[in-house]
């Protein structure tokens, strides 16, 4: 009995010894739902942070040529894995900085019982809710990804545009999705237009048949779907074609992946689906560097929030490099230097020019691949969006929403 | 190295916290299964009960859910005891009368049940977005004392309810519970009415788990239904108890630290791999929970602190 | 009437009859074995991911390989009796269970180590349902799936009742040490017991991936109410859980239907809170279940 004992405390010295082995990379806190309802979205946004971490290590590193190393934290989208994650980070790891993670209930722990005390800057790749906004953070708390009061706002605007008047929804009852759905509603319903059905669904259900069916009442032109395409949107949108309930939908960046292609194909999307997505506004050039070297390892850049991921990393790289130091208490200036729309442009992949620039003492502004990423006194990004389609080529084809 | 000790240090005192918080939420299972022989596999819905109720009642006003009640924490603390009591009256009601993997499944199916209605009922609760900005005691010191205070709390906490269960098991009414558990033909020929020790035992335990969660709502400063997750509620709890030892309470105590200990520490092995190895490492820890709960199970059921009974009064010592 | 039928009961008939396959298989541990199977879900979701890697591998439709998925599973499933149950054998029913929540937990690690979690499928595209009178709406895999139960549940029939390991099921399931003294093999049912309940448990996971797609969590979210079909039925009566399947299946799907007009509409967001409160009211009034099957 005591040998279990033992055993475990033994392990715990080991690994802390091992901890110590690196001693000349720059750690940065990877947190993420790793095990959990969204598995599978955060290993292609891990997928992204780390196409980051090696295109800086292959062109120079941090600083003096450290390497930029990247820690994982499974914060399985739980608070409380995720404050027992994010604690290991900061504390055995000592991390410089922390990206992710990914959602916001996780966030919203994490930084509260832990980040926030310990003056570490956390910035989010995926939390999208409005209350990471309201937190009383001294300035360590910041994102990528645009809050959901942008993404509710930008579908609203594209259905009303398309000339909809009336529209049904159904949300994913999970944090993001109902997150999105609620501002929607408000501000669809702001314009003029009618909801005629919401409803909530639980996901991961093997069909939503009936759910559809109930929701054509009232006679809707469209279906707007808020929810992970893998837990429920595909299946929605495969029992909409196959009954004949709904052929136009509307969808935020949940839905977002090769897979709705692969799985429903493409001659039964073509017309009929739109997805928002956060996005650059300075045209796709920033997007498709990332989008090319994602490509390559074999990974798909639409996937949702693995561009946010590697903007993330790129960022938290860039305020470290020029805080000059790896020191906590820089990142939060260093970070504000590098986005605020003041100052040459970097993009994605272009890390040797980047650092040169701050060896100079150049003020720079990084526009990512998923948007322009200039914070606000809150540490939000704000959104701009693009709209997806299925394209002739069977491929989805990005334009900007105005 | 200074930092580095002085975050090991931290670490350590974020595990004692978690690890007394599950010791508490231990000690309830261990009422109820320990003690009384009931096997309650809807900890996670009570313990739920407990954070939210603590959350509601002591958060600022908020327009996303029920709240603005500001209460201070230890009335907040007793209001999810008893709520949590009340539930589970009702619950027992129906459902103690089952045998025991009857009720394992009807108790799953009840906390199943507490989770929809978090996620639904979004005027009280926020739904699956949570409630946040909880208070916490203490945290307007600086850092470490914010931390350590905490845990002196959660520890003192620990030690109260310790020593009134182990007055509780030494009693004659601690007595009656194990003699229902292990022969309760007997023990109800004897006079002693079953049902109603039976729901005794069970109301405290949940009381005890809503404890546990209102603690927990403080700690995390954000709680949302995903708290009544099976995996780190419910299954953990029974881990912690098989294998520090039911009917135990200093088993039951040890085990869960232990146990946290053993689930924590292991990410630390699993990050020193590369990215692309440490999400499937991930699984692992999980697997390996399991595989010492099988062992556990095989090798030694007692635990690791066997049960002791108390000795009846003017016998012999044996 | 149409919709009803249509979108509402086929649906319906369709999901019952995915959880009377698995839940006959829980029912039959439940009798023989005597302990609630928390791991059963798990094993569908192995058949599921092996008869992906063997579509992969063959490029064969996932139906005509479930004979051979149905093997790959049921040598798991009995391995792991040999290493996990059997050795409790003789343990309190309460060890069993907990050891099977253990296994639950370990299995679908394995799954997720070696698979992944990304989500995948057996059937990619979307197949059109058949138009059958101007009035149904009937997808083809949805008659394969319906009919397979059907086929599965007349197997089990046969088994049971025309078989000497059949009847030694039934004698074991009524009262084991009557079996005992009667001289049947119990480690031979035991045995069988598994085999049945593993083979049914992959047709039924494969059926829903067919139906859906296939995801490391399938078989845990379809547990809690086959747990409750096999209580609703009667625990230990295959019959009951086929029925219960059935049952419980159809609820779940025509609870959405507004029944009240405009009224009043059931929150979809507790539709799988029907199960459980099926099984609850089951217990309360009638814990035999609706065959009469064991008491407590």
């Amino acid at each position: 009995m005591k040998i279990v004992r033992k055993l475990a405390l033994s392990a715990c010295v080991a690994a802390m010894f091992a901890t110590a082995a690196h001693a000349d990379a720059i750690k940065v806190g990877s947190a993420g739902g790793v095990t959990g309802p969204i598995a599978e979205l955060v290993a292609t946004i891990i997928k992204g942070r780390d196409l980051a971490r090696d295109q800086i290590n292959a062109a120079g590193g941090l600083l003096n040529g450290d390497t930029l190393e990247m820690v994982v934290g499974d914060s399985a989208c739980d608070p409380k894995a995720s404050v027992d994650a994010v604690g290991k980070l900061v504390n055995v790891e000592q991390v410089v900085g922390i990206v992710g993670p990914s959602c916001s209930g996780a966030t919203n722990a994490a930084v509260q019982a832990v980040t926030i005390p310990a003056g570490v800057v956390v910035l989010s790749d995926s939390a999208t809710a409005p209350s990471v906004t309201e937190l009383k953070d001294n300035d360590t708390v910041f994102r990528v990804a645009p809050s959901d009061a942008y993404q509710g706002l930008a579908i609203a605007k594209l259905i009303s545009k398309a000339g909809i008047k009336k529209v049904a929804m159904t949300y994913s009852n999970d944090d993001y999705n109902a997150g999105i759905a609620a501002v929607f509603e408000r501000e669809f319903k702001a314009m003029g237009g009618e909801v005629t059905a919401n409803q909530a669904h639980e996901p991961k259900k093997a069909s939503y048949r009936s759910e559809l069916q109930t929701l054509t009442a009232g006679g809707p032109e469209a279906i707007a779907i808020f929810a992970y395409y893998g837990s429920s949107g595909i299946t929605i949108i495969k029992n909409s074609l196959e009954n004949g309930l709904f052929s136009k939908f509307y969808a935020a960046d949940g839905m977002f992946d090769q897979s709705v292609i692969d799985q429903i194909g493409a001659d039964n999307l073509k017309g009929k689906i739109s997805i928002t997505q956060a996005s650059s506004d300075t045209g796709d050039s920033s997007y498709q560097a990332f989008a090319d070297a994602f490509k390559a390892t074999g990974a798909d850049p639409a996937a949702p929030y693995a561009a946010h991921g590697y903007d993330a990393t790129f960022m938290m790289a860039l305020a470290i490099e020029k805080a000059g130091s790896a020191d906590r208490a820089k990142i939060k200036d260093g970070l504000r230097a590098i986005s605020n729309g003041t100052g040459e442009i970097v993009r994605p992949g272009e890390w040797a020019k980047a650092k040169k620039l701050i060896a100079d003492g150049t003020a720079i502004n990084y526009e990512g691949a998923s948007g322009s990423a200039d914070f606000d006194e809150n540490g939000d990004v704000s959104g701009v969006f693009a709209v997806n389609v299925v394209g002739d080529d069977g491929k989805w084809t990005k334009a900007l929403l105005k | 190295m200074d930092q580095q000790l002085y975050g090991y240090g931290l670490y350590i005192i974020s595990l004692l916290t978690m690890g007394g918080i599950y010791a508490i939420l231990t000690l309830g299972l261990n009422v109820q299964w320990g003690f009384t022989g009931l096997f309650n596999a809807g900890i996670a819905g009570f313990f739920g009960i407990g954070a939210y109720t603590a959350a509601i009642l002591t958060t600022s006003p908020h327009t996303s859910h029920l709240g603005g009640f500001e209460l201070p924490y230890v009335v907040a603390a007793i209001a999810a005891m008893l709520i949590s009591g009340i539930i589970a009256f009702g619950v027992g009601k129906v459902c103690l009368k089952l045998r025991s993997d009857y009720l394992a499944i009807a108790t799953i199916g009840i906390a199943e049940i507490f989770r929809l209605i978090l996620k639904n009922e979004t005027d009280i609760t926020n739904g699956p977005r949570g409630i946040s900005q909880i208070p916490k005691p203490f945290e307007n010191l600086p850092e470490p004392w914010n931390q350590l205070a905490f845990l002196g709390l959660v520890l003192g906490t620990l030690l109260l309810v310790y020593v009134m269960l182990e007055v509780a098991r030494k009693s004659p009414w601690g007595r009656v519970m194990t003699a229902i558990r292990d022969n309760e033909t007997s023990a109800r020929a004897a006079g002693k009415n079953v049902e109603t020790f039976r729901m005794e035992g069970f109301v405290i335990g949940c009381m005890i788990m809503a404890l546990a969660g209102a603690f927990m709502a403080h700690y995390l400063k954000f709680i949302d239904p995903n708290a009544t997750d099976p995996l780190l509620a419910t299954f953990i709890v029974f881990v912690m108890l098989v294998v520090g030892g039911s009917a135990n309470n200093k088993g039951a105590i040890l085990g869960a630290f232990v146990i946290w200990t053993l689930w924590s520490a292991s990410e630390i092995l699993t990050t020193q791999l590369p990215s692309e190895l440490a999400i499937r490492t991930a699984y692992i820890r999980i697997f390996i929970i399991g595989l010492v709960l099988q062992f556990f199970l095989q090798k030694f059921p007692q635990g690791i602190l066997p049960e002791t009974r108390p000795s009846s009064p003017g016998k012999n010592k044996s | 009437m149409n919709e009803f039928i249509n979108f509402y009961l086929i649906p319906g008939l369709v999901l019952g009859s995915i959880y009377a396959l698995g839940a006959i298989g829980i029912t039959m541990t439940f009798g023989i074995l005597r302990f609630a199977n928390f791991a059963h879900g798990e094993t569908m979701t192995l058949g599921v991911y092996f008869t992906w890697s063997l579509v992969q591998f063959t490029d064969i439709h996932p139906l005509l390989l479930l004979p051979v998925s149905m093997v790959l599973t049921v040598g798991c499933v009995l391995l792991i009796d040999r290493g996990f149950y059997k050795p409790l054998r003789n343990s309190p029913t309460i060890i069993l269970v907990i050891a099977s929540f253990g296994l639950m937990l370990m299995v679908r690690s394995v799954v997720q180590f070696f698979w992944g979690v990304q989500l995948k499928t057996v059937l990619p595209g979307i197949q059109m349902p058949i138009v059958w009178f101007d009035y149904l709406r009937l997808s083809p895999k949805h008659i394969y799936i319906i009919g397979g139960a059907l086929v599965l549940m007349y197997a089990v029939h046969y088994l049971l009742t025309y078989t000497k390991i059949g009847k030694a099921m039934r004698a074991m399931s009524d009262s084991p040490e009557l079996a005992r003294l009667t001289g049947i093999d119990t480690e031979k049912v035991v045995r069988t017991t598994w085999i049945v309940g593993a083979t049914l448990a992959c047709a039924a996971g494969v059926f829903l991936a067919v139906d859906t797609q296939v995801d490391t969590m399938m078989g845990f979210n379809l547990l809690l109410p086959m747990f409750a079909a096999a209580i609703l039925g009667g625990v230990g009566k295959p019959y009951g859980a086929m029925a219960g399947g059935l049952i419980i299946g159809i609820a779940e799907e025509i609870s959405t239907y507004p029944w009240l007009g405009d009224l009043w509409q059931f929150n979809p967001g507790y539709k799988q809170a029907i199960a459980f409160f099926i099984m609850i009211i089951m217990l309360l009034w009638r814990p035999t279940g609706l065959f009469r099957g064991k008491s407590f």
